[in-house]
């Protein structure tokens, strides 16, 4: 689960983006590694692309010493652009990613959307 | 600049071509009858020979390198040494404060502002796709002619030692038809870039940030009546996608306004047509994005409508910055 700690879901360029995750009724052992980002990616007519903003990977000591009972906090400064955009034939969205493997191979995913500045349409 | 620059142009393009195939001609008979009748060789060889094969080697450089100087002096417009000569006296341009702090996914501002204005701060540089076309054209025209003349040679010896060589006149007669064709393309594309003249846009400063307006001035040169002249300010998304084995470009306008207008009017050499006008980045823009598949340009776009000469539109792409308070302190500073 992804929380963003803001009080609305939309930032202005520049400004600290603040959140946090945890995991449940998940077997914390089995977690081998886990990977906190965010990103910003284009949806649309074209092929998708993406951009990592920030980037976290825990994994060995790092992730035996976190205690899963809290959450994960996290906090990093927004970049001045791409703002979140919807246009005519392309879009660009902005996301907190956090990605949990485990030792069976499998991965858990979860996404929280967000919007960085204040455009709504395409001009 | 005098009147008769169109026809000088003109002129002189025909005289190096010319001088090229003269070239060509006399090269390739000189060899192919070194090669093909060495008992009645004109030159024997020797100092002589190689003398002569220099010249004609060295017709074929002058009027390759004549004939594509004068084309691309027409194409890249000669204002830009103008613009070059007067670099000292520009105001300076408030990049280097925006610079330290480029927004990511926003093209590189280098490309945009590496060529100081006349009047304005910064000439924008254009986006003409006749140009190129214009180019490939003359790229062909060349090589097919040369091809061409190398094969009369062959052919017109031929026929000198009573021999027809039909399969190669088979082939001559559409080759010649090509080449005639081509070399008529490729000038009368260029007569048209040549009588409408260059179009050049000065802003006051880049990069452009939404909220806020800018000067900006467009001059028409050439020769001719212009019917009508629109300048607009364009937001076009594009988008590149795989469809099957093809790669495939679309492009969508978002957002145009029209900046300027001018009626009928007469343009002559040295007597340009200029228009000042100024262009507003509505506040809630978009900025100018790049990444790999997608991007977001803006650019001015000037359409004309000119009498004797088709319709033209060209394009001079800018940078739009998103608003942040880094760049309205910039701004206001």
């Amino acid at each position: 689960m992804i929380r963003l700690l803001g009080l609305q879901p939309t930032y202005n360029p520049g400004d600290p983006i603040d959140f946090e995750y945890r995991v449940v009724h998940v077997d914390h052992g089995a977690i081998v590694a886990v990977e906190a980002s965010v990103v910003w990616v284009t949806e649309g007519k074209g092929s998708e692309d993406l951009g990592v903003h920030f980037f976290q990977r825990l994994t060995g000591n790092s992730l035996a010493a976190i205690d899963w009972s809290i959450a994960q906090k996290v906090q990093c400064p927004l970049p001045l652009s791409p703002l979140s955009y919807e246009g005519k034939l392309l879009k660009i969205s902005w996301c907190v990613r956090v990605r949990f493997y485990f030792s069976d191979g499998t991965e858990l995913m979860a996404q929280q959307p967000f919007y960085l500045g204040s455009l709504t349409r395409e001009v | 600049m005098s009147g008769w620059w169109f026809i000088g142009s003109l002129g002189e393009a025909l005289f190096f071509a010319g001088f090229f195939l003269l070239g060509v001609f006399l090269s390739t008979t000189l060899i192919a009858w070194q090669l093909m009748s060495p008992s009645t060789q004109l030159i024997r060889i020797g100092y002589g020979f190689w003398l002569f094969l220099g010249v004609c080697l060295s017709f074929v450089v002058i009027g390759t390198v004549g004939f594509w100087y004068r084309v691309l002096k027409v194409v890249t417009s000669d204002e830009h040494r103008e613009v070059l000569a007067h670099r000292g006296i520009v105001p300076e341009p408030m990049i280097r404060k925006t610079k330290s702090i480029l927004p990511p996914t926003v093209p590189e501002l280098g490309l945009y502002t590496d060529s100081p204005g006349a009047r304005l701060a910064f000439r924008l540089p254009s986006q003409i796709p006749e140009n190129g076309a214009l180019l490939a054209m003359g790229v062909f025209a060349m090589a097919w002619n040369a091809m061409i003349a190398v094969f009369l040679v062959i052919a017109v010896e031929n026929m000198l030692r009573s021999r027809i060589p039909y399969y190669l006149l088979l082939v001559l007669i559409p080759g010649v038809y090509v080449a005639v064709r081509s070399a008529q393309l490729f000038f009368r594309s260029f007569v048209r870039t040549l009588g409408i003249g260059s179009t050049t846009v000065e802003i006051e400063d880049l990069p452009l940030v939404p909220g806020s307006d800018y000067g900006v001035e467009v001059v028409q040169y050439g020769r001719l009546v212009i019917k009508k002249m629109t300048v607009r300010l364009v937001c076009e998304e594009e988008s590149t996608y795989h469809f099957g084995t093809d790669v495939r470009t679309e492009r969508e306008t978002v957002f145009s306004q029209v900046i300027a207008t001018h009626g009928r009017d007469r343009i002559d050499w040295g007597y340009p047509l200029r228009l000042e006008c100024r262009c507003t980045i509505p506040r809630d823009a978009m900025h100018s994005f790049q990444s790999m598949h997608n991007a977001i340009h803006w650019k001015i776009i000037v359409d004309g409508e000119a009498n004797r000469w088709p319709s033209y539109s060209r394009s001079f792409p800018v940078v739009v910055y998103p608003q942040s308070r880094t760049s309205r302190s910039t701004v206001a500073s």
